[in-house]
């Protein structure tokens, strides 16, 4: 078989540059038992550039997931818990009088980091939620007259707690669109629940060695933007993000009267990006609809508004990506 | 004695010649005007006498009517204030003696208040008239005042003497040529059906849908005629190998192949009785992944390898029972022979 010169470059590129992939997920692997799709997930949103929002019960190694995602990519790390109380000064920073300079002087926050661990976003006021989710689109924040670039790589993973919404401020839905997956996380099985137990029960954990610079991650970020999705597969794409607007032109009547709003473009850009970097981590240097399919759920599932009807059938959506997933044809 | 001859002689003479003078005028023509009512109120209807008497067999006209009044049905006089009907109607009645007199019954209807005079009505026999007298009228008004009540609209009443296609909608009696036509063909197709259903052959034959390996097959041949990546199209050629190759996996086997990707097709073929066909399909869709979604341009025996691979699986694939059918129809026919 004969192939054009760009692919087979891009294959052996990524051949050459993916071995640290299959080093974190071993990683990742010896701290965490399980939730193999929130460590591929952590890559995605670290191979585009983008975020994460974490939707899981407490206890599920969320915050584990990342601090040891920090350790092997050898990437400063901080955690935010956002409270009530919280504002945004807690976040980015702010200016503190300096007796000793007679001068006010910068004090950045725990934003200025590679990995930010947003701890509960939900528990924080709008205008502290809107600071953050500034700084993740912006990567950069103001404190006083000065802007500070944000450090690169730059990856937050926001957590929200599903199950207790008494005093919370949800996040509007502009907001969840910034986030490049949402990932909902469940409950490990029997199997990895007894690794679990072993695990924490003997003293002394290995300790993590940084399998990869940060620098090198923004390298392989270039690579990934180099991989080539072919017009059929952006057609692909397009027609599951129309499919979630305009139901009934696919044949999927039932969910025009369950989906209130469609998903936005920033939809079908984030799919498209998370698509390249899934097939980076396959070691692929092109994208094919498996790849979309398989990031599908988790850049969709927070962009479709769903209906007071869909709530009250207990419909999910999932269950409306699904749908959509089995309607459209694949080119 | 000679005297009283003399007079009666004259006398005779006398009486006969008043009778041949009577006789000559009553042979002659005339006509008599009269009006129901000298006094009318305006809008009422009322009607003209005209009295013709004339030799039978004579052809007489009246002047009153004009042939377009009668286009019209009526004409005026009285300087258009008096209108005499066209719809008049005539009696015809014998007076004996070779003389007819004829009635006619004139309608006339006023809506001026006035006094009007008619003019006289003239009667033609050939070279000969006659002239009527002449009538006078009086028509008035109705007097309304501002006390009077108005008098309800009256109902719509039915038309006398209704028969049975008065019943009838217009729609039907208008197309009654096209409903004819539909009757006819109607029957036309009662009756063949009865003939063909009585010999056992049915009306309208079903149309046979092609079975879903006979369009495979037939939409491989056709694309294999098109020479697509012989022209370097290898890219539409393989879109369009998978796409047929996906309608047969969903007609043949009911497997949602256009909504899936490779992977998933193969694991469904996987799980299915065509485990041992897999290989085909593999090298068909990988292939086809790299050229359609990778820029790949696959080598000439790999756009070979594809087609025969297809055509196997579906030749493969055809169900046995009709292998079985066939072999025996063949067994049959060589028997016979």
């Amino acid at each position: 078989m004969s192939e054009s010169v760009n692919i087979r470059e891009l294959n052996d590129l990524i051949a050459s540059k993916a071995s640290f992939v299959s080093m974190i997920r071993t990683g990742m692997d010896r701290r965490i038992i399980g939730q193999k799709h929130l460590v591929d997930s952590l890559l995605i949103a670290l191979l585009c550039n983008g975020h994460v929002l974490l939707e899981g019960v407490p206890g599920l190694a969320k915050t584990l997931a990342i601090k040891t995602l920090a350790s092997l990519v050898d990437a400063k790390y901080s955690r935010i818990q956002f409270t009530p109380d919280l504002l945004p000064a807690d976040v980015i920073g702010t200016l503190i009088y300096s007796v000793k300079n007679e001068s006010f002087e910068v004090k950045k926050g725990p934003i200025f980091a590679n990995f930010v661990l947003a701890d509960e976003i939900n528990r924080a006021p709008a205008k502290v939620q809107s600071a953050l989710l500034e700084a993740m689109q912006e990567r950069q924040v103001t404190i006083g007259e000065e802007t500070f670039k944000l450090d690169n790589p730059f990856l937050v993973m926001a957590t929200q707690n599903p199950i207790e919404q008494e005093g919370t401020y949800p996040l509007p839905e502009a907001q969840t669109d910034r986030f490049l997956l949402k990932v909902v996380i469940g409950y490990p099985n029997k199997e990895e629940e007894k690794s679990i137990i072993r695990q924490n029960i003997t003293s002394g954990a290995s300790p993590i060695t940084p399998v990869i610079h940060p620098s090198e991650i923004v390298e392989v970020q270039k690579i990934v933007e180099k991989i080539y999705i072919d017009e059929k597969i952006e057609n692909y794409i397009v027609d599951i993000v129309f499919a979630t607007r305009e139901p009934s032109k696919y044949g999927l009547s039932d969910l025009s009267s369950i989906i209130s709003y469609g998903a936005s473009p920033r939809a079908s850009i984030s799919l498209a990006l998370a698509s390249r970097a899934y097939a980076f981590l396959q070691g692929r240097g092109y994208v094919i609809p498996e790849d979309v399919r398989a990031v599908c759920h988790d850049v969709m599932r927070h962009r479709i508004g769903l209906s007071y009807e869909a709530e009250a059938n207990n419909i999910s959506a999932d269950e409306v990506i699904t749908a959509i997933l089995d309607k459209v044809a694949v080119p | 004695m000679g005297k009283m001859c003399k007079t009666a002689k004259i006398l005779t003479l006398v009486i006969l010649l008043f009778h041949g003078v009577a006789r000559g005028e009553s042979a002659g023509l005339s006509i008599t005007a009269r009006l129901d009512s000298v006094n009318v109120l305006m809008g009422n209807l009322n009607t003209l006498h005209l009295e013709i008497v004339e030799n039978e067999g004579d052809k007489g006209r009246l002047s009153i009517f004009r042939d377009l009044d009668r286009a019209r049905g009526y004409a005026t006089v009285c300087g258009d204030s008096v209108e005499l009907d066209a719809n008049y109607k005539i009696d015809t009645t014998r007076l004996g003696s070779g003389r007819m007199q004829l009635n006619y019954s004139i309608p006339v209807q006023s809506f001026d208040s006035g006094t009007y005079t008619l003019p006289r009505f003239v009667y033609y026999v050939g070279q000969d008239s006659a002239l009527s007298n002449s009538l006078t009228f009086n028509v008035y008004p109705v007097n309304v005042t501002a006390d009077d009540q108005i008098a309800p609209l009256a109902q719509v009443s039915e038309p006398d003497g209704k028969r049975f296609y008065d019943w009838v909608p217009d729609w039907i009696l208008d197309f009654w040529w096209l409903w004819l036509i539909i009757f006819l063909a109607i029957c036309i197709f009662l009756y063949g059906m009865k003939n063909y259903q009585k010999k056992g052959i049915p009306f309208i034959a079903p149309k046979e849908t092609p079975k879903p390996w006979v369009i495979a097959l037939d939409s491989l041949q056709r694309l294999k005629n098109r020479k697509l990546w012989e022209q370097g199209m290898e890219k539409e050629y393989f879109t369009d190998l998978t796409d047929i190759l996906r309608v047969y996996l969903v007609d043949r086997f009911g497997i949602n192949a256009m909504e899936m990707t490779t992977r998933q097709i193969m694991d469904k073929i996987y799980e299915s009785d065509l485990r041992d066909k897999r290989d085909y399909v593999k090298q068909i869709l990988n292939v086809a992944d790299f050229v359609k979604f990778a820029k790949v341009r696959p080598l000439p025996a790999d756009s070979i390898a594809a087609y025969e691979n297809a055509v196997k699986f579906v030749e493969e694939t055809v169900p046995v029972e009709k292998v079985e059918e066939k072999t025996a129809t063949e067994k049959e026919g060589g028997e016979n022979i």
